[in-house]
C-alpha cells in the first residue's frame, strides 16, 4: 500500500490550509486506487484539521494544542463528552417542537376532511338499501343514481416535491382511523401496467382484509364488509401521489369501484401535488364522470416555513441559533434548491451537529433558558479549564468588548444578557412580522434582515444623526437607516398604511407578543385607549381614505401624530432598541452557529466539480516528489486517470480516441525512461515498476483509465454511431 | 297455459336445438347424415379404426348430424360404442385434452378418476383403455369439435391419438369437426399420414330443402295435444305465409347473405317470439320485422345517435381525409374545427375539454380508431386517428340523423362533390 | 352503465347529516347472521308489474317488450341474446328489472368487476353454488377454476344440480324443465384481457359448447355485434339494439329522477336540455352538469314549490345564462356547491382550508410551491420540447464563440427550410423528447440569463459568491427527479441508437408562462414560433 500521507506533515497542514481541501477529499477518492483509505482517511483527518480551521487564527488554541498533555486530553474527552449530549438534548427539544408545529398546521385540515368524509357516507348511505342482502347480490342495485360517483377528496399539497407530505397522508389516515373508518394507503406503484387493476384491487385487500385469498376481486371486498364488525363504516382510500399513478389503470379502478360505491361505501382521498386539473390531464372523461371532486388545501410550504422558522428561530429556548450568512444561505436552499421543510430541517440539523461539534463552549449554550440553573453554570463556569475560558474570553465578540474580565461570573453574566436581549429581540420580530402578514412577507425573510449585523450598525449609525433632528416628518417618510426596500422598513411603511379596525386588531396581537416588556405594553395600551376611545378619529379616517395626504395633514396637526404614526414609531423605537442581532452581542459564538462554508460544503459538496479539480491538479494532494516540482506538466508517475483526464482537456467535447490514446502513450513512456526515479516515487509504484512496459498494459491502464473516467460521470462512452470518438459530458468547473 | 302459449314454446324448444332442425335430412339417402352413419356403422360391424373430417361453414348443422348419427348407433348397439367428446376451445393443449379425454374414459365406464394423474399417467391410460376396448368389441369415438384449433401448436394429442390407433389393435373413430375448410392441410406430415382423408362438406341446403325444411320446423303435429281445429287451422295460416312472395322474398335476401340454417333458425326464432298470443296464429309481419330486425347496421345506428358535436369531429376527420392529409390527431382535428368556426360562425364552437370529450366517445363508439398499436405518449390528443367508416356510410349517417345542422350537410355536400 | 330511477334529494340528506357531529354513531342496521342469508337466484322482495316496469324506464319500453318476448314464457328455451347499445343506454337497468319483473332465477357477472377469467368463472359458479365467502372458508370461492374446460364441466354439473332443485321445488310439474338465466354484462370489457379471441370465442359459443337446453344466456354490450366477429367466424347471437335517447326521452327520466318540484325542474329542463344536448345525449354527464345548474338555477328562489310563470322563468333563465355558458364548456367540475362549504362558511371561518373552484378559473400566479432551480429546469424542458433541436444555437449562443455567427446563419438557414414541415411535427408528435444532456445545455444558459434576476437577491443576501447558476446546477438531477414525479416531465423510451433515456415535457404552454412569470424570465422571446 502506498504510505498514508496523513503521516507526513505536509500533507496534513495542505489538508488543514482551506477548508474546501478538507472536504475535497472525499470525492477525490472515489477513483478506486485509494479507496480502501478512505474512510480511516476521514475519521482521522477531519478532526483535527476542523479544530484548527474553526479557531480564529491568533487564537492560544494552537499553542494549547501544541503542548497539548494527557490531563488537557482527558478534559477534552469530558467536554466533548458534554456537548455530545448538549447537542443530543437540544437537537430532541427542537426535533419535537418542530413535529409538534408541522402536526398543528394541518391538524384543522384534518378535521375538515373528517367531516366531508361523514358528510358524504351519509349521503351514501342514503341512498343505499338496508339490507345486507342487498348489498351482497352480484348485481347492482336496481335503485340508483344515474351516474354514480365516487366521493373524491382532492387534497392540494402546494409543493412540487412530495416528501415533506408523504408522513401527512399517514398522519391523516391515523385521524381517520381513530374516527372508525376503514383505511387503506393505495401508492402510485400499486397502479403499474405491469400488473393493472388486480395489482391494486390485492394491496387494498391485503390492508383490510386480514386472510385474504391469492385471487383478489372485488367480490370478497363486499363480503367482507358485509361481516357486521366491519360494516357501517366507509372505507378510505388514500392515493398520497396521485399525478404519478399510471392514468389507465386508474381509470379503469375508479369505474370499476364506481359499480359499487352504492352497495360498499368507498371515499377516495388523492394528494395532488400540482395544479387543479392534473386529474384531468391524467384520466379519461367517463373516469372523471364517476368522481365526485372535492377540494381541500394543505398549508404551503411557505406558512409551514413560517411556522417553523417562528418557533425554532425565533422563540428558540433552545441554547442554539444562526448567524445571518448561514441564515441567509437556508433562506437560499429552501427557495432556490428544493423547497422542502425536510431538507430545510436537515439542514438545520447539520448545521447543529457542526456547531456543538466545533465550537467548544457549545454545551453552555444549553442551559442558558433556564434562569434556575444559574448555580449549576456557575460550577461550570468556574470549573471551566483555563484553555476553555480564555477561549471563551478570546471569542472576536468578546474582544470587541474590552471592559470585560476573564471571571468565570462575567461569562455567565454575558450569558444571561444574551438571553434577555434574545427574548426582546424575538418579539421585535415577531411584532415585525406581524404586521408583514398584512403585505404576505415571509417570516424567514424577515428573519435574515433582523440578524444582519451590519444592517444593525447601519440603523445605530444613522440613529445617532436622527436623534440631532428628531422629525417626525423624517420619520413619516420612512427614511430612516434602513436598507432600501428592506423588509423591515416596509413593514413599518405598512403600519402607517393601516386602516383603523386592522390597526387595532394588530395592537392586540403585539400586546401578546410583548408581555415582559412592560414600558413597551404601557406605549401599545395607550395607543389601543386611543383607537377606543375613537381619539384621532377624523386623521384615521382620511388616512384610510387616502395616504397622500397624510403629510399635509400632518403638517398642519404636528404636535398630534396620528395613531398610526405613534404606532410605527413605536415599531420603529422597538426596532432600534431590541433588533439587535445576535451576532453584535459578546459571548453569541457559544449558541450562534455562523461558519457558513461549512455548511454548505457538508450540504452540497459538488462533486462533480471537486472530482474535476481533484483530477487536474492532484500534485497538489499526493505530495509525491516526482510531480511537485515541475508545475503542471504531465509527468507519467502521475495517476493514470488524471493523466487522461487532463489530456482530455486539449480536445472539444468530442474527443477522438486514437489520438487520446496515442498522447497518453506518449506522456506514459515519456515516463519509463526516467524509472531510475520512478523506483521512489510513492504514487505508482506498483504500476510502473516492470521494466518493460508493454502494448498491451498501457492499453490496459488506458482502458481503465477511461473506463474510471465514465464512471466518475465525466465522459460517456462511445455511441454506435461513431465508434471511435467519446464525448465529454462535463464542462468547465 | 293457453293453447298459442305451448304452441310458442314448442315451436321455441324446436328452433332452439339444431339437431331436430337437421333431422330433417335423415330420409335422403345421401345426405351427409345417411354418409357419415354408414362409415361409422361399418366401422362399427367390421370392428377397425377410422377417421373422417366434417368440413363446413359455422351453423351447417355439423355437431347436430353428428349427434343424430351417435344417438341412433347409441340406439342400435347399445353398448358397442363409448363417445370422447373434445372441444377445440376449451381442449386445445394436449395436458388439458388428456386429462378430458381420461375423465370421460372414466365416467363411460364407472372408474374412479384421479384428477392428480400426470399427462402421462393420463395418456397411458388412454392407451390401455383403447386396447381394452378393443379386445372387447367396444367402439370408442372421439369427437374433435374446432378440430382446426387441435393443430395449433405440436399437434402432441393428435399424433399420440391416432398412432395409438395405427399400432394396438383397438378399435376407435375420429371424427374431426371444423370451419376450415384446409383443416387438414393443418396437419404435421406424419399425422396426415396416419389420418384416413375422408371429408364430409357440409353445404348449405338447397332452396327445396329449405321449403322442406320450413315446413317441418313450423308445422304443429296432428296428432297432439292441441285442439285439431287450432292445429289446423295454424298450419293452413302458415303454408299461406310459406307460399306468399314477400316472405320467399325475406328468406333468400337472408339466405344471400349468410346461407346456413342457423341463420333461418335464428330469423325463425324472433318470428316465433314476435307471435301474436291473442289469435296465437303466426302472421306474415311477424317475419318481416324479425327480419328487419336481424339486419341492422350498427354503424348507422351509431351515427343516428351521434351528438352535434361529435357530428362536426367526424365531418373535421373526413375533411382531413379528403386532403390527403396522411397522418392526424386530435390536434390536427381541432385546427380544422376552429377553421370551420373561423369560417362559418356557427354557434356550436366548444371548449377543446368538451371536444376531447366527444372524441373519447366516438373512440369508444368505434366510429374512429387509433393508427397506432400502443399510446406510448401518455395523452391521446397526439396519438394519430382515422375514420373507421367510409365516407359514404358518414354521408348516410349525417341524412339520417334527425338533428344534424344543415351547416355540416354543405360542409359534407361541397368538399364531396367538388 | 348509467341505471335509471330515483335517485334522493341531496339537499335532504345534507340537511340531515349537517347536524350529524362528527362519530359514527349512526343507526346500525340489524345484520341478519352471515350463514342464514336468504340468498337465492331470485329478486328478494315482490315481482314488478309490467306498467312499473315500464313506467321506471321511459323511453325504452319497445327494447324492454321485445325482449320479454325473445326470453319467451317460463321454462321455454332461447336463443342467446345480446343486448347492445352507447354507454348509459339503460341495456342493464333494463334486464335487471325485466328479471324483477318475471321473477326468474338468473345469475349476473359484469366483466368489469370481474376482471380476469377466473374471477369471471369463479364467480358464475358461486352464484350457482349459492356460495357466500365470508371469513370462515377465507372468502375463498366454492370451485377454484382458472380453466376454460374445467369452467365447462363445473357449470354443466352446476347447472343440472340447479336446475334440478328448482324442478324440485316447482310443485306443478310441467313437461319441461325450469330455465336458468345467465347474464354477462360489459362483454366489451373482455377484449382488453389477455388471449381475450378464445374467451370471447368460448363465451359466445357457450350455448352450443354446454348443449344446455335449459340455460338462457344473455350478453350485454357496449360494444356492436360486428366487434365480436373472429376470424374463424361464429356464431352470432340474437341482437337487440339500445339506441341513445332522444330529447323527450332524456326529458322525461330527468323528471322521473328528480326530486324536486315538478314545474320549476321542468322549466329549468325546457332552458338546458337544448343546449347541452348539441353537446353529449349522455345521460350520465348530462345529470352531473345539471345537479349543480339547478342549484344556481333554484338560488333566487324563495321557496322551491311555487309555480314559476312566464315572466320568472325568463328572469330565471337571464340569470343562468352566463353559468349555462360556462358550465357548457366543462367537462371536471369540483362542485362549488360541495355540500359541507355550507357549514365550513358557518362554523369554522378561521383560514379557508377549502376553497371553492369553479374549474375554469385563470390565476395568474403559480398555485403552488417550486423551488427557483425547479422552475427553471422545469422551462428549459419547456424550451427543449417545443424548440426544434436545430435552433437551440440561434436561440441561446451557448458555445459563445466567435463560430456562432455562422452558426446562426446556417440555423436561420434551417428556420426557413425547415419552418411548415416542424409547424406540422409540432402537431403530430406533440412535445419532441430531447436527451439529458440538450436539457442540462439549456438550464446553464437560461440560468446565465437569469442571472440578472438572480443577482439582486444575492446582494442582499450576502453569500452565494460562486454566480448564481453554479449554485443552481448543483443539484439539477434531484430537481429532474422531482418533474418526473410531478408529471411535469416523462420518461419517453430511449433512444435506439444510443441507449440514453430521452425525456419529454408535457406542461401546456400557459403553465410554462406562469413558471416564467413567476421567475421573471422572459420565456416568449425563447419560443420558436410557428
Amino acid at each position: 500500500m502506498l504510505p498514508s500521507p496523513i503521516s507526513d506533515p505536509p500533507t496534513s497542514s495542505a489538508a488543514a490550509a482551506s477548508d474546501d481541501v478538507d472536504n475535497n477529499l472525499q470525492p477525490f477518492f472515489v477513483l478506486h486506487k485509494a479507496l480502501p483509505r478512505k474512510s480511516e482517511r476521514k475519521s482521522s483527518g477531519c478532526g483535527r484539521a476542523r479544530r484548527k480551521i474553526d479557531l480564529p487564527p491568533s487564537s492560544p488554541k494552537s499553542i494549547e494544542k501544541s503542548d497539548v498533555s494527557s490531563p488537557e486530553e482527558a478534559n477534552d474527552r469530558i467536554y466533548e463528552q458534554l456537548r455530545l449530549q448538549a447537542f443530543n438534548r437540544t437537537w430532541s427539544k427542537i426535533d419535537s417542537t418542530i413535529k409538534d408545529v408541522l402536526r398543528q398546521i394541518n391538524l384543522n385540515l384534518f378535521d375538515e376532511v373528517q367531516r366531508w368524509v361523514l358528510e358524504s357516507f351519509s349521503n351514501i348511505k342514503s341512498i343505499r338499501p338496508h339490507k345486507v342482502s342487498e348489498i351482497q347480490r352480484p348485481y347492482p342495485l336496481v335503485t340508483d343514481t344515474i351516474c354514480r360517483k365516487i366521493p373524491t377528496a382532492l387534497i392540494f399539497t402546494k409543493n412540487a416535491e412530495f416528501v415533506d407530505d408523504l408522513l401527512t397522508f399517514q398522519e391523516l389516515g391515523g385521524h381517520l382511523k381513530s374516527s372508525g373508518c376503514h383505511v387503506a394507503y393505495l401508492s402510485s406503484l400499486d397502479f403499474s401496467v405491469k400488473h393493472g387493476i388486480s395489482g391494486c384491487l390485492r394491496s387494498l385487500l391485503r390492508q383490510l382484509v386480514s386472510e385474504a385469498p391469492d385471487m383478489a376481486d372485488i367480490y370478497i371486498l363486499a363480503s367482507w364488509y358485509c361481516e357486521p364488525e366491519n360494516y357501517d363504516n366507509p372505507i378510505l382510500l388514500i392515493i398520497d401521489d396521485m399525478e404519478r399513478c399510471c392514468g389507465a389503470v386508474l381509470a379503469e379502478f375508479i369505474t370499476m369501484l364506481s359499480e359499487w360505491v352504492i352497495k360498499i361505501p368507498i371515499i377516495f382521498i388523492m394528494g395532488v401535488a400540482t395544479t387543479f386539473d392534473a386529474p384531468r390531464r391524467l384520466l379519461l372523461s367517463d373516469a372523471q364522470q364517476h368522481l365526485h371532486p372535492s377540494k381541500f388545501t394543505l398549508g404551503s410550504p411557505c406558512e409551514k416555513m413560517n411556522a417553523l422558522v417562528e418557533s425554532v428561530l425565533v422563540k428558540s429556548c433552545s441554547g442554539f441559533s444562526i448567524g445571518h450568512k448561514v441564515a441567509a444561505f437556508l433562506r437560499n436552499y429552501f427557495l432556490r434548491h428544493d423547497g422542502t421543510i425536510t431538507s430545510f430541517v436537515r439542514a438545520l440539523k447539520l448545521a447543529c451537529i457542526k456547531h456543538f461539534e466545533m465550537e467548544p463552549l457549545s454545551f453552555l449554550g444549553l442551559d442558558i433558558p433556564d434562569e434556575d440553573c444559574e448555580i449549576f453554570q456557575h460550577g461550570q463556569c468556574d470549573s471551566l479549564p483555563d484553555s476553555l475560558r480564555n477561549h471563551a474570553f478570546n471569542l472576536p465578540s468578546c474582544q470587541r468588548e474590552k471592559n470585560l474580565k476573564g471571571t468565570g461570573g462575567s461569562l455567565i453574566h454575558g450569558l444571561t444578557e444574551l438571553r434577555t436581549l434574545q427574548k426582546g429581540w424575538s418579539s421585535a420580530v415577531m411584532c415585525l412580522f406581524e404586521v408583514g402578514k398584512q403585505k404576505n412577507m415571509q417570516l424567514l425573510d424577515i428573519f435574515c434582515e433582523a440578524i444582519d449585523p451590519t444592517l444593525y450598525n447601519l440603523r445605530a449609525s444613522d440613529h445617532n444623526l436622527q436623534l440631532s433632528s428628531l422629525t417626525g416628518r423624517s420619520l413619516i417618510e420612512g427614511k430612516s437607516g434602513f436598507a432600501k426596500g428592506g423588509f423591515i422598513a416596509q413593514a413599518i411603511q405598512q403600519v402607517r398604511e393601516l386602516p383603523a379596525a386592522s390597526l387595532s386588531h394588530l395592537l392586540n396581537i403585539w400586546v401578546v407578543h410583548i408581555e415582559e416588556m412592560n414600558e413597551i405594553q404601557d406605549r401599545v395600551r395607550e395607543l389601543q385607549s386611543i383607537i377606543s376611545s375613537g381619539g384621532g378619529g377624523p386623521v384615521l379616517k382620511e388616512k384610510c381614505t387616502d395616504i397622500h395626504k397624510r403629510s399635509i395633514s400632518l403638517s398642519a396637526g404636528k404636535g398630534t401624530l396620528s395613531v398610526n404614526d405613534k404606532a410605527a414609531m413605536l415599531l420603529e423605537g422597538m426596532v432600534r432598541k431590541f433588533l439587535m442581532p445576535i451576532e453584535c452581542v459578546p459571548f453569541h459564538e457559544i449558541v450562534c452557529f455562523k461558519h457558513v462554508d461549512v455548511l454548505q460544503s457538508a450540504l452540497i459538496g459538488d462533486p462533480r466539480r471537486t472530482i474535476q479539480v481533484d483530477l487536474l491538479k492532484s500534485p497538489t494532494y499526493l505530495q509525491c516528489r516526482c510531480c511537485s516540482r515541475r508545475g503542471n506538466v504531465l509527468s507519467s508517475s502521475m495517476h493514470d486517470t488524471s493523466i487522461i483526464y487532463s489530456l482530455a482537456q486539449e480536445y472539444g467535447d468530442i474527443i477522438n480516441l486514437p489520438d487520446w490514446y496515442q498522447s497518453f502513450k506518449a506522456t506514459v513512456s515519456a515516463g519509463t525512461k526516467t524509472k531510475r526515479k520512478l523506483q521512489h516515487s510513492p504514487a505508482s509504484k506498483k504500476v510502473k515498476a516492470t521494466p518493460s512496459e508493454s502494448e498491451a498494459t498501457i492499453q490496459a491502464r488506458f482502458c481503465r483509465a477511461v473506463t474510471e473516467l465514465q464512471i466518475t460521470g465525466l465522459i460517456r462512452m462511445p455511441s454506435k454511431r461513431r465508434p471511435d470518438f467519446v464525448q465529454r459530458v462535463a464542462f468547465g468547473l | 297455459m293457453t293453447v298459442a302459449g305451448k304452441a310458442q314454446a314448442l315451436l321455441r324448444r324446436r328452433l332452439c336445438s339444431p339437431t331436430f332442425a337437421h333431422a330433417a335430412f335423415k330420409s335422403s339417402p345421401e345426405s351427409n347424415y345417411s354418409k357419415l352413419r354408414f362409415l361409422i356403422s361399418s366401422s362399427i360391424a367390421e370392428a377397425c379404426n377410422n377417421s373422417v373430417l366434417l368440413l363446413g361453414p359455422r351453423g351447417s348443422g355439423k355437431i347436430a348430424v353428428v349427434e343424430l348419427v351417435l344417438e341412433d348407433l347409441k340406439a342400435e348397439h347399445p353398448d358397442a360404442i363409448s363417445v370422447i367428446r373434445l372441444n377445440g376451445l376449451l381442449h386445445s393443449d394436449g395436458n388439458c385434452a388428456l386429462k378430458e379425454i381420461a375423465r370421460q374414459l372414466c365416467m363411460e365406464h364407472q372408474l374412479l378418476f384421479s384428477k392428480m394423474a400426470s399427462s402421462d399417467d393420463n395418456s397411458q391410460f388412454m392407451i390401455d383403455m383403447l386396447r381394452e376396448c378393443g379386445l372387447a368389441h367396444k367402439t370408442v369415438i372421439f369427437v374433435l369439435d374446432e378440430f382446426d384449433l387441435f393443430t395449433q401448436g405440436k399437434q402432441r394429442l393428435l399424433y399420440s391419438l391416432l398412432d395409438a390407433m395405427q399400432t394396438l389393435n383397438s378399435q376407435a373413430v375420429v371424427i374431426g369437426v371444423s370451419c376450415r375448410l384446409d383443416a387438414d392441410q393443418l396437419l404435421e406430415k406424419r399425422i396426415r399420414s396416419r389420418f384416413s382423408h375422408r371429408k364430409l362438406l357440409f353445404v348449405p341446403p338447397s332452396k327445396e330443402d329449405i321449403q322442406r325444411l320450413l315446413e317441418y320446423l313450423l308445422h304443429l303435429p296432428k296428432d297432439s295435444s292441441f285442439p285439431s281445429k287450432y292445429v289446423t287451422e295454424f298450419n293452413t295460416r302458415l303454408s299461406n305465409i310459406l307460399s306468399d312472395k314477400k316472405f320467399k322474398e325475406i328468406v333468400d335476401s337472408l339466405l344471400d347473405v349468410d346461407g346456413s340454417v342457423s341463420n333461418l333458425l335464428r330469423l325463425l326464432f324472433r318470428a316465433v317470439s314476435y307471435m301474436d298470443m291473442e289469435s296465437g296464429l303466426l302472421s306474415l309481419e311477424n317475419f318481416k320485422s324479425a327480419y328487419l330486425c336481424t339486419y341492422r347496421q350498427p354503424k348507422i345506428d351509431n351515427l343516428k345517435d351521434a351528438s352535434i358535436l361529435e357530428l362536426y369531429i367526424l365531418v373535421c376527420m373526413n375533411r382531413l381525409e379528403t386532403k390527403e392529409q396522411n397522418s392526424y390527431n386530435f390536434n390536427s382535428i381541432m385546427k380544422e374545427y376552429k377553421a370551420i368556426h373561423d369560417a362559418y360562425k356557427t354557434s356550436d364552437n366548444y371548449a377543446n375539454n368538451v371536444c376531447l370529450r366527444a372524441f373519447e366517445h366516438l373512440l369508444e363508439q368505434e366510429l374512429i380508431g387509433f393508427t397506432d398499436s400502443k399510446g406510448r405518449t401518455p395523452s391521446i390528443e397526439f396519438r394519430p386517428v382515422k375514420l373507421l367508416i367510409s365516407s359514404r356510410e358518414l354521408y348516410q349517417g349525417l341524412k339520417s340523423n334527425s338533428s344534424c345542422p344543415a351547416i355540416l350537410q354543405k360542409l359534407f355536400d361541397h368538399e364531396s362533390y367538388k | 352503465m348509467g341505471t335509471e330511477g330515483a335517485t334522493p334529494e341531496r339537499r335532504t340528506t345534507r340537511s340531515s347529516s349537517s347536524l350529524s357531529k362528527p362519530s359514527l354513531d349512526a343507526p346500525k342496521t340489524p345484520l341478519s347472521p352471515p350463514q342464514s342469508l336468504p340468498f337465492d337466484l331470485l329478486f328478494s322482495d315482490e315481482p314488478l308489474s309490467i306498467d312499473t316496469l315500464l313506467s321506471n324506464l321511459p323511453g325504452r319500453s319497445a327494447q324492454i317488450l321485445e325482449i320479454s318476448r325473445l326470453i319467451g314464457p317460463p321454462n321455454s328455451p332461447m336463443l342467446p341474446l345480446l343486448l347492445y347499445g352507447g354507454v348509459s343506454t339503460g341495456k342493464t337497468s333494463a334486464i335487471l328489472q325485466i328479471f324483477h319483473h318475471l321473477n326468474r332465477p338468473f345469475v349476473y357477472t359484469s366483466c368489469r368487476s370481474c376482471h380476469s377469467p377466473r374471477i369471471l368463472f369463479e364467480s358464475v359458479l358461486n352464484q350457482l353454488l349459492l356460495h357466500r365467502r365470508h371469513p370462515g372458508n377465507g372468502y375463498s370461492s366454492a370451485r377454484r377454476c382458472e380453466r376454460a374446460s374445467d369452467f365447462v364441466n363445473l357449470l354443466r354439473d352446476a347447472l343440472s344440480q340447479v336446475t334440478g332443485s328448482l324442478r324440485g321445488k316447482k310443485s306443478k310439474l310441467d313437461g319441461n324443465r325450469e330455465m336458468i338465466y345467465l347474464i354477462f354484462d360489459n362483454v366489451e370489457r373482455i377484449r382488453s384481457w389477455n388471449k381475450s379471441s378464445d374467451i370471447l370465442a368460448l363465451l359466445f359459443r357457450l350455448f352450443d359448447v354446454l348443449n344446455f337446453p335449459e340455460v338462457g344466456l344473455i350478453y350485454i354490450s357496449n360494444a356492436a355485434p360486428d366487434a365480436y366477429y373472429s376470424m374463424t367466424g361464429s356464431v352470432e347471437p340474437v341482437s337487440v339494439h339500445f339506441p341513445d335517447y332522444t330529447v323527450d326521452d332524456l326529458f322525461n327520466i330527468l323528471m322521473l329522477r328528480s326530486r324536486a318540484n315538478p314545474k320549476l325542474y321542468s322549466s329549468f329542463l325546457s332552458v338546458v336540455l337544448k343546449p347541452f344536448f348539441r353537446v353529449t345525449r349522455r345521460i350520465d354527464e348530462l345529470a352531473t352538469a345539471f345537479d349543480p345548474l339547478f342549484q344556481k338555477y333554484c338560488e333566487p328562489l324563495a321557496d322551491l314549490n311555487l309555480v314559476p310563470d312566464e315572466s320568472m322563468k325568463r328572469r330565471l333563465f337571464v340569470r343562468l345564462q352566463p353559468h349555462l355558458a360556462a358550465s357548457l364548456n366543462e367537462t371536471f367540475r369540483f362542485p362549488s356547491e360541495c355540500s359541507f362549504e355550507a357549514i365550513k362558511e358557518g362554523t369554522c371561518s378561521k383560514k379557508g382550508n377549502i376553497r371553492k373552484l369553479n374549474g375554469r378559473e385563470t390565476s395568474n400566479e403559480l398555485d403552488f410551491h417550486m423551488s427557483v432551480s425547479a422552475k427553471y429546469l422545469l422551462i428549459s424542458a419547456f424550451l427543449a420540447s417545443r424548440n426544434p433541436a436545430t435552433l437551440d444555437a440561434a436561440f441561446f449562443d451557448s458555445t459563445g464563440g466567435s463560430n456562432n455567427h455562422k452558426r446562426r446563419r446556417k440555423s436561420s438557414q434551417a428556420i426557413m427550410d425547415q419552418k411548415d414541415e416542424t409547424a406540422e411535427e409540432m402537431h403530430m408528435k406533440g412535445p419532441g423528447s430531447f436527451p439529458l444532456e440538450r436539457l442540462l445545455a439549456i438550464f446553464q444558459c437560461i440560468t446565465s440569463v437569469g442571472e440578472g434576476t438572480l443577482e439582486e437577491e444575492q446582494l442582499e443576501d450576502g453569500m452565494m459568491t460562486e454566480s448564481g447558476n453554479v449554485g443552481l446546477m448543483s443539484d439539477v438531477l434531484l430537481q429532474l427527479s422531482t418533474l418526473c414525479n410531478a408529471n411535469f416531465i416523462c420518461k419517453s423510451g430511449s433512444c435506439p441508437l444510443e441507449g440514453s433515456t430521452r425525456y419529454r415535457s408535457t406542461v401546456d404552454e400557459d403553465v410554462a408562462l406562469k413558471v416564467a412569470r413567476s421567475i421573471n424570465f422572459p420565456l416568449s422571446k425563447y419560443l420558436y414560433r410557428r
